[in-house]
């Protein structure tokens, strides 16, 4: 187990850096000059053109990624062109809102999409489980503003009941935190919800027709534990992967989250330094989102063999 | 000791306090607490080093400048308490007032002052016409210097009082003498706010706090010049991308001002009985298209005239703003409302659009289809309608006109190519600027035709570039607007650029916020009160 645990740690490694070395080459081979956007619209060539060799971007190519990768193997990811400001730092005031975000939609979507797989399974082709379908359908169908648009007209302008848009640390309160997570998180969670809902609902399904199942019914086992203590934890592999590949969604959807809720979190951090090329903050922050991805795999892995003790790895 | 999921929802919630623990800091109340969304994310915190507007923004709030300009547009003291010039208009004096003072402390004297000017001088197109005419800037004593020319010249205060990027802040003499093609690393000026870099997090929020030592004029507020008094303890600039949230934040009270609200739903704002909708910039801005000198068909006279004749602003306006009556047409090339605007050269706008004049004039061109590329920025609210409307009218007239959509960006990096378009090279290039400063042949880039050295197009016309160093060397207003008028008759007719209407877009803010100034290029937020 500890082999496999070091040797998918290794390869996470090789993962990110091949990530780094596209994500480079990607960056200064498609068009943009940051040393154009600093300098502003009214800026001669010659103004941008001392601007882009005082900050090193006139170098060639292979300067350039020795310059940055042998930063980055030094545990120092860049300074933003624009603001000055370490990329850690960056990333590190940005952090919270992010993980503040994705655990509380993870909550969310899990709550509610592993209820409505199991109830749909159980009431598989009743009016109940098709409701709960359709609703699941739709939820992954609308785009993620849209409904974070109606969810701000309805709660925050017309019932005033919430905040429109932004992000209060929790260090300043555990309601006001919760307060401005609430809609972005079922804005974000609903598309969620969807996907995990409808592998829940086939996979009880299918435990449900297990041998083991019917002697548990057998021998006077309630529903509550049927559905709970028997088919669900052997249904489980497939939901946490399903989660697993999700968070990947997540990590996209996140983006968009938080412009339209205005919370100052990672994604936004990205999009804007795609907007203005500010490739310290883009090659820095797609190095660590692929190595949190390469370890939430990981652990998804690894918790197989919580959930099925049959499973080894060597 | 177990783990239990009440331990660990705990546990998770202290990793996430964690960062803020020891940093908590005491803000101040809501009720002084200025929240602003402005046109722009401050990207770049040196108002020398970029042209970028909300720099300047930024540059106004925590450096002062050695003259501002009242709400008419005259220049008066600010930094200042005394300036002259030598009878032979050659030696200019300026002595600082009392009780200056940077954030750090420090006294301000004539060698900040000095160094900052020439630092804006390397970087900003006024100050390096000025520059190019000075012999030399000596210290005189810690509140005294000199600027000494070459020969008379008569832009010297304006050129330090202009309000448009880049505008001469003054900085400490350490950060002044930075290379200009780097950025200051440091903020600190002399200015009302001081900039609070612990509580700012760049790409979402910039904090101001009142500057304590700051000590105000004792005239009162006139545009950008009179007493600079602070009524809020703290001013926030909220980075909020999306429109529609910075809307639906400002009606919740969420935010107190605006600056440019999506204009097309303004109507929208308007009838919230909570705000106030209005326009501070009173000369607006203008849409204009830049034609590329260096290849066909625009290195051709005929064909840059034939645009002139093609474009519809109305219908441009109309497509960025909606039917509304903050939009006009303008054929000034100094800009409507300005004091430079005059009607010489304009008989293309009483007939614009005539299609079969345009047709006819890339005929005389000898326009022989080859590909007319406009650069597509389609996040620009003006660029990205404009373009297409253009690229349509071309295409009636017969030319093989191409959109290269891509975002402002991309846009800003392909204007700089001069190739020709087979080799990424471009025909037309548009953008906005304010009509104050394109009031001025010398500050605006746009207007100069030295070639090479021009901005993007590159035009080459050296009577147009006799005729800015002859306004520049006017003496009196009346002797300018007579220059301007010539040089306005050849620059329509040389085809320097055309425009697409001239805008006033509205800012919009809460009931409870008085004391706004309105002004181009800058939203000042000195005077501006709260109530709760």
């Amino acid at each position: 187990m500890l082999t496999y645990i070091v040797r998918r740690l290794i390869s996470t490694v090789a993962v990110v850096a091949t990530v780094g070395v596209f994500v480079f080459l990607l960056l200064h081979l498609s068009p943009g000059d940051p040393a154009a956007i600093i300098a502003g619209d009214n800026a001669t060539s010659e103004q941008i053109d001392g601007i882009r060799s005082k900050l090193g971007l006139d170098d060639p190519l292979p300067v350039q990624f020795v310059r940055w990768a042998g930063q980055v193997l030094t545990g120092d990811l860049g300074v933003s062109i624009f603001s000055n400001e370490p990329v850690l730092k960056l990333v590190g005031q940005r952090l919270e809102p992010t993980v503040s975000l994705t655990l509380t939609t993870l909550f969310v979507a899990v709550t509610l999409a592993v209820t409505f797989g199991v109830v749909a399974a159980w009431k598989a082709g009743t009016l109940v489980d098709r409701l709960l379908m359709v609703l699941s359908v739709v939820g992954f169908s609308v785009p993620v503003f849209v409904v974070g648009y109606l969810l701000i007209y309805v709660f925050a302008i017309t019932l005033r009941w919430l905040p429109v848009q932004g992000y209060t640390p929790i260090a300043e309160g555990l309601v006001p935190w919760a307060r401005n997570l609430v809609l972005p998180s079922i804005a974000l969670g609903l598309a969620y919800v969807a996907l995990i809902a409808r592998i829940t609902r086939a996979t009880m399904m299918e435990v449900l027709e297990e041998d083991y199942i019917r002697t548990a019914k057998a021998k006077g086992a309630t529903t509550r534990s049927m559905l709970l203590k028997h088919a669900l934890r052997n249904a489980g592999v497939p939901i946490v992967t399903i989660i697993g590949i999700g968070v990947a969604l997540l990590i996209s959807g996140v983006v968009i989250t938080e412009t339209v809720f205005n919370i100052p979190g990672v994604g936004r951090l990205v999009v804007d330094a795609i907007a203005k090329r500010d490739y310290p903050i883009i090659q820095g922050t797609i190095l660590l989102i692929a190595a949190v991805y390469a370890v939430i795999n990981l652990m998804v892995d690894l918790s197989y063999v919580v959930l099925d003790p049959r499973i080894r790895y060597q | 000791m177990h783990t239990t999921r009440r331990r660990f929802i705990g546990g998770a919630a202290g990793l996430i306090a964690a960062p803020h623990v020891g940093i908590a800091q005491p803000a101040p109340s809501a009720a002084r607490t200025l929240k602003a969304v402005m046109h722009a994310d401050l990207r770049v915190f040196d108002p020398h080093w970029t042209t970028a507007n909300i720099t300047s923004y930024h540059g106004a709030m925590v450096y002062d400048t050695l003259f501002g300009v009242d709400a008419d547009f005259n220049p008066q003291p600010q930094m200042l308490a005394g300036h002259g010039v030598s009878e032979d208009g050659k030696t200019y004096t300026f002595e600082l007032r009392d009780g200056l003072t940077f954030s750090d402390g420090a006294a301000v004297t004539a060698a900040d002052c000095v160094a900052s000017i020439r630092r804006w001088g390397a970087r900003d197109g006024s100050g390096q016409h000025m520059l190019a005419r000075v012999a030399d800037t000596p210290v005189v004593d810690d509140k005294t210097f000199r600027i000494a020319l070459k020969e008379p010249y008569g832009l010297v205060i304006d050129a330090l009082s202009k309000i448009s990027a880049s505008c001469c802040f003054i900085m400490r003499r350490k950060e002044a003498e930075t290379d200009p093609n780097a950025q200051v690393r440091e903020v600190v000026g002399s200015g009302p706010f001081l900039f609070n870099r612990d509580q700012t997090k760049p790409g979402a929020q910039y904090v101001y706090d009142r500057n304590p030592n700051y000590r105000p004029r004792s005239e009162p507020i006139s545009g950008m010049s009179g007493g600079k008094v602070v009524k809020l303890d703290r001013v926030i600039y909220q980075n909020m991308p999306d429109e529609t949230t910075a809307m639906a934040a400002l009606r919740a009270g969420e935010i107190d001002f605006y600056e440019v609200p999506p204009q097309d739903l303004i109507g929208e704002l308007e009838s919230d009985p909570n705000l106030v909708v209005q326009a501070l910039n009173k000369t607006g801005h203008l849409g204009w298209l830049r034609p590329n000198f260096l290849h066909p068909p625009f290195d051709n006279v005929k064909a840059r005239q034939a645009l002139l004749h093609l474009i519809n602003q109305s219908d441009i306006m109309r497509a960025a703003f909606g039917q509304s009556d903050r939009w006009k047409p303008c054929g000034a090339y100094f800009g409507c409302g300005t004091t430079m605007e005059n009607d010489e050269g304009t008989d293309w706008l009483k007939t614009a659009p005539d299609l079969n004049k345009a047709r006819q004039l890339f005929k005389e061109a000898g326009y022989s289809g080859e590909k007319v590329v406009i650069l597509h920025a389609t996040d620009h609210y003006l660029a990205n309608p404009a373009g297409q409307l253009i690229a349509q009218w071309l295409r009636q007239v017969g030319v093989n006109a191409e959109l290269a959509s891509s975002d402002w960006g991309t846009t800003l990096t392909r204007r700089a190519v001069r190739k020709p378009v087979a080799e990424g090279g471009w025909n037309i290039f548009i953008t906005a600027s304010t009509s104050y400063s394109l009031s001025s042949p010398v500050g605006n880039t746009g207007h100069a035709a030295n070639g090479e050295k021009a901005w993007f197009g590159w035009p080459t016309n050296p009577k147009i570039e006799a005729m800015r160093d002859e306004w520049a060397a006017a003496p009196t207003l009346a002797g300018r607007q007579a220059v301007a008028r010539r040089m306005q008759k050849e620059a329509w007719e040389f085809g320097q650029h055309m425009y697409l209407g001239q805008f006033f877009r509205a800012s919009a803010w809460r009931k409870t916020v008085s004391g706004v100034i309105g002004m181009p290029e800058l939203v000042p937020f000195w005077n501006i009160e709260k109530k709760a």
